[in-house]
């Protein structure tokens, strides 16, 4: 985790601040040896022609908007272990993914929401937004993922 | 893949994964630079109370994508809308099963829309860890000109 596992608990006025906020944005290439090890760990037959296992849309689009998993977790202000949890996602692929292929990547951060339990338990939803074009402008792949913050 | 008909109420074929490797969680995480300790760690997980790292949501989602390819071709996937309910530990034995729902047509194209879900269990007490839904194109995806 990052240093904010040390740091105050985000005010609801934080929190509200952040939707809107854009990732620095880049480009991202899936190397083979990267799709080869990925698919691998789903137990999954490798795949044919280059296309990357649609599992990929979980960490190409943060590594490739110019951000991290450690760095999506100081900007939502999670803290230690048994902090975060994954709501869902939403992954729409309009053609397919394959290795070599140069693909740019923008997103933000597009909503958050406080919610307090009966218990007074507080918890942030989290929700990031991110697109992939090809290297001819077409958009290949949207993701939307929600993660839950305890506080 | 498949060349069953595919009608509102087909069953997709199921697919197991019979054991979740912490092995592949460490590799799992280094692809991803996931500094999640408890993917892991089994010190970080035990004060949470658990005794097993708890494996990626990406992971647990991955075995109902293998079920579709599996099922209509590897890129046949149009979209995917999950709801993760449970989490899942190493050894788990998980099953991803799918029923159609509805069929559509989309540039002259079927699309079947599915219910999916990932239960964990041997078949008789299970739990649900994972619930939600797919559209996926019937017969793969033969508009694919990218190659």
């Amino acid at each position: 985790m990052s240093d904010s596992s040390t740091g105050a608990a985000m005010t609801e006025d934080e929190l509200h601040a952040l939707v809107g906020q854009r990732f620095p944005g880049g480009t991202r290439t899936i190397e083979h040896w990267e799709n080869w090890l990925l698919t691998d760990c789903t137990g999954f037959e490798q795949l044919p022609d280059g296309l990357v296992h649609p599992i990929a849309l979980f960490h190409v689009p943060i590594q490739g908007a110019g951000t991290s998993i450690a760095e999506l977790f100081e900007i939502s202000g999670a803290q230690g272990a048994g902090s975060v949890g994954l709501d869902g996602y939403d992954w729409e692929y309009f053609t397919p993914m394959r290795e070599g292929v140069e693909y740019r990547v923008e997103g933000s951060i597009t909503e958050v929401e406080r919610m307090v339990s009966d218990s007074g338990a507080i918890a942030d939803r989290f929700v990031y937004s991110i697109d992939l074009t090809d290297p001819d402008g077409v958009l290949t792949a949207r993701i939307t993922n929600h993660w839950r913050i305890r506080r | 893949m498949s060349q069953a008909a595919v009608e509102i109420g087909t069953e997709i074929p199921p697919w197991t994964m019979a054991f979740v490797d912490p092995q592949r969680m460490k590799t799992m995480a280094a692809i991803l630079r996931d500094p999640y300790e408890v993917h892991w760690d089994h010190e970080a997980i035990r004060p949470l109370g658990f005794d097993r790292v708890i494996n990626q949501g990406p992971l647990n989602l991955s075995y109902a994508t293998n079920m579709l390819m599996a099922w209509q071709g590897p890129s046949s996937i149009r979209r995917l809308n999950v709801r993760f309910t449970q989490p899942v530990f190493e050894g788990d034995h998980l099953v991803a099963r799918g029923t159609v729902t509805a069929i559509d047509e989309v540039d002259g194209r079927q699309r079947a829309h599915c219910d999916i879900r990932l239960d964990r269990g041997d078949g008789v007490a299970e739990d649900v860890v994972m619930v939600g839904t797919a559209v996926v194109a019937i017969g793969g995806d033969i508009d694919d000109t990218s190659q």
